[in-house]
């Protein structure tokens, strides 16, 4: 079992402090959701897990099975298990999409014992069918020229061909329809097992209608307030984050408030 | 003869912050070297191959055959179509442009000659392969012209190579008459030597509604000066010069990229992309100029440089030259750093900062590479990037 395990998480951005003390494990064989408000820290909790140099860990620590990941890269993190499916995954020419994910897995493999062509291949073939991604998607440019849904299976095509033990998937439903929604669920529930464990971060509950969570946490203003199972979703998405944050008591100012939009598309 | 001495009062051509006249380009040995060994093409490729002073390689495909397409070396085109060469040669780059293009007209012993007759059009793309032979020590003088006909539509990838490792200088121009209405996609690959100081001219004069799009990749190992230009003199003729470089140890490589709108609705525009490592110098201008009356034109450019080195010198110079109003212009350029994001993307994939660095670089120049007309070129240009990285820890 892989457990990931964040500890009073402190997290500034350009000097803000947007994580303010959070706490949370994840185990592998279980599916988490974290649901919250825009702009209370969900993206900053999945980028500052991944290591991103912009994210500035002040207090707090985060664990994969005891190691510290202050102390390791963002490639060696990824190497340790962890895989985070990006909100806004980079564009880049030259460098195919097969290639891309062929040196990602041999990046895992001893320098003697790379994967061949052919079984990569093989792999690549059955997983792209799996997501209904054409045989010349893999030989294009990395998410170069994508459209936003052909991006989101593309980062679920490269979690399924990688295998990490604890994914976080930030967003993945945004900008979907409903048929690719439901080819994205179909992917990570593929994943599913007690060697696999997921953080999925996103605002709306439909998602969770497909890719039912263990657990849901609700974040608000930087610290997760509340802790269910999957009925919490659904008591959100009937209540809305303020109606959660006055039966909680909470003195948090939503951004979206005053438009009291708290489920339109982004 | 050659006339010395007019020659000489002319001026070497201009390549802004690049220090060249000390490499003595004006001073050269044409060299007389025979072959018979095919370096780079094989069967089945349409194209010819020139090594020195013999034509390695020529086939043909049926369908350019049937067509009347016309690819042979220089000498021989001379010799079974006199007229015809002469009267082009210095058509699309006078005799007497600058100093080292007249003294190439002078002096050039070998090249290429493509005649595309109108309407003409084929699928695969003809290569045009040039070795310079360095084993006796002295110079390649080439000449090409590519004659594209009215409405033909046709892929040109041409390459340079030297062949040896003696030290030695090039001077390659190239012309290329773009007829009303041609479709012209002209990819180079240059990877002349590290011993190999050179010249490269390369131009092309587009009429009405024609189109020329160069793809260039700039490779050679050792100091080069290299001008690509496009004379857009007829109505709605339009040009993308796409120029990617790379440059490592000490050499220098100092890049001239020109467009000039000269007919209305005319369109031009420049994309340079470059990466300098170790202790090498690179230099991009970009001229765009639109002269008075070409109403309704375009000229925009953007250069970006990628400094690998503290040591590197970058430059990227964008100049426009306005002189109407009823036009649209822009440009941008940039020296600068590998993009975080992109690292981190790949980063966050398990594959190392050294791997990912190479990836990334490659993708700066993507834009470029994956224009390549041929798999096989795209693959080229890829591991070129690839073995000049190597030199990235030096």
């Amino acid at each position: 079992m892989t457990t990931l395990k964040v500890d009073n998480l402190h997290v500034s951005v350009a000097g803000k402090e947007i994580l303010k003390g959070l706490d949370f494990i994840d185990n592998t064989g279980e599916v988490h959701a974290i649901m919250g408000p825009n702009g209370t820290g969900k993206s900053t909790l999945s980028q500052t897990i991944m290591g991103h140099p912009a994210y500035q860990v002040t207090q707090g620590n985060i664990y994969m099975d005891g190691q510290n990941l202050a102390e390791m890269s963002v490639d060696a993190r990824a190497r340790a298990g962890l895989f985070l499916a990006m909100q806004y995954p980079s564009e880049i020419q030259g460098v195919t999409n097969s290639e891309f994910m062929r040196a990602a897995i041999n990046a895992r493999r001893p320098e003697d014992d790379q994967i061949s062509v052919m079984s990569f291949i093989e792999k690549l073939d059955e997983k792209r069918e799996f997501l209904a991604m054409t045989e010349e998607m893999a030989e294009r440019y990395l998410n170069e020229g994508f459209s936003g849904g052909e991006k989101k299976r593309n980062e679920i095509l490269q979690m399924m061909m990688i295998q990490p033990q604890i994914a976080i998937l930030d967003e993945i439903d945004s900008g979907l329809d409903i048929d690719a929604l439901k080819v994205v669920s179909r992917g990570v529930n593929s994943m599913r097992s007690n060697e696999f464990g997921a953080l999925m971060i996103t605002h709306y509950q439909r998602l969770l209608d497909y890719i039912v969570p263990d657990f849901v946490h609700v974040m608000m203003d930087g610290k997760i307030v509340k802790t269910g199972d999957a009925n919490l979703a659904k008591k959100l998405e009937a209540e809305g984050y303020a109606g959660l944050r006055d039966e909680l008591g909470l003195d948090v100012h939503l951004t979206d408030e005053e438009t009291n939009s708290y489920f339109v598309e982004d | 003869m050659v006339d010395n001495i007019a020659i000489a009062s002319l001026p070497l051509p201009e390549f802004a912050k690049v220090r060249y006249s000390g490499w003595q380009l004006d001073e050269l040995t044409p060299a007389t070297e025979n072959t018979k060994t095919t370096y780079f093409l094989k069967n089945t490729i349409s194209g010819i191959e020139v090594s020195g002073q013999s034509t390695t390689y020529q086939q043909l495909s049926e369908n350019m055959i049937a067509q009347g397409v016309i690819v042979m070396g220089m000498k021989q085109a001379q010799m079974v179509y006199g007229p015809l060469v002469n009267k082009l040669i210095g058509s699309v780059i006078s005799k007497r442009a600058d100093r080292l293009s007249a003294q190439n007209y002078e002096q050039f012993n070998t090249g290429i000659f493509v005649y595309i007759p109108d309407q003409v059009k084929f699928d695969d793309v003809l290569h045009l392969t040039l070795n310079h032979l360095a084993m006796s020590g002295q110079d390649f003088v080439a000449r090409i012209f590519v004659c594209v006909g009215a409405h033909a539509k046709v892929t040109i990838l041409q390459e340079m190579h030297t062949i040896g490792s003696e030290k030695t200088k090039a001077s390659v121009v190239i012309e290329v008459l773009a007829n009303v209405g041609a479709q012209v996609t002209y990819a180079n690959i240059d990877s002349l030597g590290e011993q190999t100081t050179a010249f490269i001219n390369r131009e092309v004069l587009v009429k009405d509604h024609a189109t020329v799009d160069w793809q260039n990749a700039e490779f050679n190992d050792g100091n080069v000066v290299m001008r690509v230009a496009s004379q857009l003199n007829g109505e709605g003729a339009t040009s993308h010069a796409n120029v990617i470089g790379l440059t490592i140890k000490k050499q220098t490589q100092g890049l001239v990229t020109t467009v000039l709108n000269k007919g209305r609705h005319t369109v031009g525009h420049i994309f340079q992309r470059g990466v300098i490592l170790n202790r090498s110098t690179l230099v991009f201008n970009g001229i765009g100029q639109i002269i008075k009356g070409a109403k309704g034109s375009d000229a925009q450019q953007e250069s970006r440089v990628l400094m690998l080195s503290r040591r590197a010198r970058g430059d990227a110079n964008p100049l426009l030259l306005i002189d109407e109003n009823d036009v649209t212009a822009g440009h941008a350029a940039s020296v600068g750093r590998v993009d975080d994001e992109q690292m981190y993307y790949l980063m966050s994939r398990g594959i190392s900062e050294r791997v990912a660095r190479k990836l990334v670089i490659r993708g700066f120049m993507g834009e470029v590479l994956m224009k390549m007309p041929t798999r096989a070129a795209q693959q080229k240009v890829m591991s070129e990037i690839e073995r000049n990285l190597q030199y990235e820890d030096d």
